[in-house]
C-alpha cells in the first residue's frame, strides 16, 4: 500500500535527517518503528502522514506516486491517515469529546451519528467521566487517550502513532495495543513508533528501526493481541 | 455558530475573539468616517442638480442706467421683447424691495428711497433649459434698450461646479484612502489572529480538513466583524447627520441645509456595513488561503 525507495528527507538547509529509506507497507500490516531519541523516527512518520514531503527519493502512496499528486487531492488521502501525534496536539479549547469528533465533523458525518459514536469510543478508553473536560485539566496519560481516539474514530486505512504509550500506565498501555491490534484485523495498516522494549516484543510485529536516519528491517510475526492484560470491552 | 450560508462546518476556532477583538471598533470607526464623506458627497451632488438645474431654466436681465425715466423705458421695451420671444414663460420686473433685499449684504440696509440707483431686475424663465439661445437674445436686448444686460449664470455657476467637483474628488479620494487602510488593518488582524491560531489550523489541515472548509470558518468571523463593526460606525454617522440636520433646521440656513444630505440619502449609508463585512471577508479569505498554501 505504502512504499519508499531510496527516500531521503531534511529540513530546510540542514542535513539529510533521514536517508536512503528503502521499505514497503502491506495493506493490513503492523509495524514498529524504533530508534533512540534523534534517529528521525518523527521525521518518517511526518512523511506517512504527509505533513512534509521528501527532499528525494520516490514514495508510493495508496498506490499512486506521492510526487505526482495534486496538493488539492491531498485532504483525501489525509481523511484516511489517523495520527496520534508525540505531544498529543489537542485543540485546547475544545472538549475532549469536541476534539474525538472532528475527525467526523471534517468527514461531512451526521451530528447524531457524531455523538454515539465518540461517547462510545472515549469509554472504552476510559475517559467516559472527562468527557467534557478541557485538555488542560486532562493528565498526560488522559490527553494521550484522547489523542488515540481521535486517531482512530474514523477506522482510518492508515494509522500513525508516535509514542503512543509513553504516558500511560503498563496495563493501560496494553489496553491501547489490544485496540491497534484490533484495528489491524479489521484492516488498518499501522505504524507505531515507540521505544518501550518490553512492549515490542510482546506484540511481536516487524521492526523498522532506525539509527541516524538508516533503517534496517526486521521481520515479525502477525501481532499478538495483549488481550489476556484486561481489555474488557 | 453556523450560518446556513457557509453550511455545517466544525467549530475549531475559540469562541471568544481571542487577538482581534479590537478589530470592529477599528471598522466602526473607519465606517463612522467614511459615511459621512459619503453623505456629503451624495448630498453635493443632489444639492448641486437641483440647484443648477433651478438656474438652467431662469435669466435675469439688469437694466442699467442712472436715469430713472431712461431707465423705465428700456425695462418697457425689453419687458415687451423678452416676452415676444418664443421659449421664455414669464418675465417679470423684481419689485424694489426685492432687489434691495439681495444686494443689503453688501450694502447695509439703505431705505428704498435713498436716491440710490438701484438697477432694475427682470426675472425671466424659461419653458425649459436650453430652449432659448442666450447669446443671440444678449444681442437682441442690447439693440432694444442699450443699458440691459443679460445674465445667464453661467460664468459663475461654471466656477461654483468647479468648486463642488473638486470637493467630491476629495470626498472620493478621502473614501479610497479609509477604504484601503480598513483593507490594510483587517490584513494585520487577520495575519495576528492566524498567528494565534497557528496550531489549531496545522491539526484540521492534517486531519485533512480541505483549505475552504478552514478559510470558512475565518471567512464567517471576519464577516461578522465587518457587519457588527460596520453597522456601529453608520448608525453613528446617521446620528450625527441628523444632530446635524435638526441644528440646521433651527438656525432656518437655507444653505447649510441645502449642503447636508437630505434624509433619503442616509438610508443609502445603511448598504455600507454590507460592503463593509463583505470586504472584511474577502480579505480574511485571501489571507488565509495564502497561508494555507505555505502548508504541504
Ligand atoms: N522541525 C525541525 N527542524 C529542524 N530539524 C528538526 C526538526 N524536527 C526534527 N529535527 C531534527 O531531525 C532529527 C530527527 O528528529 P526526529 O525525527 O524528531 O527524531 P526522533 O523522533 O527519532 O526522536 C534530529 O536531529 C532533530 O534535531
Ligand atoms: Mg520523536
Amino acid at each position: 500500500m505504502i512504499s519508499f525507495e531510496n527516500v531521503g528527507m531534511r529540513y530546510g538547509m540542514g542535513g539529510e535527517v533521514l536517508s536512503d529509506i528503502t521499505f514497503r507497507l502491506e495493506r493490513g500490516s503492523f509495524h514498529f518503528l524504533v530508534g533512540p531519541s534523534g534517529a528521525g523516527k518523527t521525521s518518517l512518520l511526518k512523511l506517512l502522514y504527509l505533513a512534509r514531503r521528501p527532499s528525494r527519493g520516490l514514495i508510493h502512496f495508496f498506490d499512486k506516486d506521492l510526487a505526482r499528486i495534486e496538493r488539492e487531492e491531498l485532504p483525501r488521502l489525509r481523511r484516511r491517515i489517523g495520527v496520534v501525534f508525540q505531544d498529543f496536539r489537542l485543540l485546547d479549547h475544545l472538549s475532549a469529546f469536541d476534539n474525538v469528533a472532528l475527525p467526523l465533523q471534517i468527514k461531512g458525518a451526521k451530528r447524531v451519528q457524531i455523538a454515539d459514536h465518540v461517547e462510545e469510543l472515549l469509554s472504552w478508553v476510559g475517559l467516559k467521566d472527562r468527557m467534557h473536560a478541557r485538555p488542560a485539566t486532562l493528565s498526560g496519560g488522559e490527553k494521550q487517550r484522547v489523542a488515540i481516539a481521535r486517531a482512530v474514530i474514523n477506522k482510518p486505512d492508515l494509522l500513525v502513532a508516535d509514542e503512543p504509550t509513553g504516558n500511560v500506565d503498563p496495563e493501560m498501555a496494553m489496553r491501547l495495543m489490544h485496540l491497534f491490534v484490533e484495528l489491524n484485523k479489521i484492516g488498518t495498516t499501522i505504524v507505531i513508533a515507540s521505544h518501550d522494549q518490553h512492549l515490542v516484543e510482546t506484540i511481536g510485529a516487524p521492526v523498522l528501526s532506525l539509527d541516524k536516519g538508516n533503517m534496517t528491517y526486521h521481520a515479525g510475526g502477525k501481532p499478538r493481541d495483549p488481550d489476556e492484560t484486561g481489555a474488557q470491552p | 455558530m453556523n450560518l446556513p450560508f457557509f453550511g455545517e462546518t466544525p467549530v475549531f476556532l475559540p469562541k471568544d475573539q481571542a487577538g482581534d477583538g479590537l478589530l470592529p471598533w477599528v471598522i466602526g470607526v473607519m465606517l463612522f468616517l467614511t459615511g459621512l464623506a459619503t453623505a456629503m458627497g451624495l448630498a453635493l451632488g443632489q444639492g448641486l442638480d437641483r440647484w443648477s438645474e433651478g438656474l438652467a431654466t431662469t435669466l435675469t436681465v439688469q437694466i442699467v442706467d442712472a436715469d430713472e425715466g431712461v431707465r423705465a423705458r428700456q425695462t418697457e421695451d425689453a419687458l415687451k421683447m423678452l416676452r415676444a420671444t418664443p421659449g421664455v414663460a414669464k418675465a417679470e420686473v423684481m419689485a424694489d424691495a426685492d432687489v434691495m433685499a439681495l444686494i443689503s449684504p453688501w450694502l447695509g440696509d439703505l431705505p428704498i428711497d435713498a436716491g440710490l440707483p438701484v438697477p432694475t431686475l427682470i426675472h425671466v424663465e424659461l419653458d425649459k433649459a436650453g430652449v432659448v439661445n442666450t447669446a443671440g437674445l444678449a444681442e437682441r436686448l442690447r439693440a432694444t434698450a442699450k443699458g440691459a444686460r443679460l445674465d445667464d449664470h453661467q460664468a459663475w455657476m461654471a466656477s461654483i461646479l468647479e468648486l463642488v467637483a473638486a470637493l467630491r474628488l476629495l470626498l472620493l479620494g478621502i473614501v479610497a484612502l479609509i477604504v484601503l487602510s480598513t483593507v490594510a488593518i483587517v490584513i494585520f488582524g487577520c495575519r495576528a489572529g492566524l498567528a494565534t491560531h497557528r496550531d489549531s489550523i496545522e491539526i484540521m489541515h492534517m486531519m485533512g480538513a480541505e483549505d475552504s472548509m478552514i478559510a470558512s470558518a475565518f471567512d464567517r468571523r471576519y464577516l461578522l466583524h465587518g457587519l457588527v463593526g460596520g453597522l456601529g460606525g453608520i448608525v453613528m454617522a446617521i446620528l450625527v447627520i441628523l444632530a446635524l440636520l435638526h441644528l440646521a433646521e433651527q438656525m432656518g440656513q437655507g444653505l447649510l441645509t441645502a449642503s447636508l444630505p437630505g434624509s433619503g440619502v442616509l438610508w443609502w449609508l445603511l448598504l455600507l456595513p454590507v460592503i463593509a463585512g463583505a470586504v472584511t471577508m474577502g480579505t480574511a479569505r485571501i489571507t488565509v488561503r495564502r497561508a494555507l498554501l505555505e502548508l504541504v
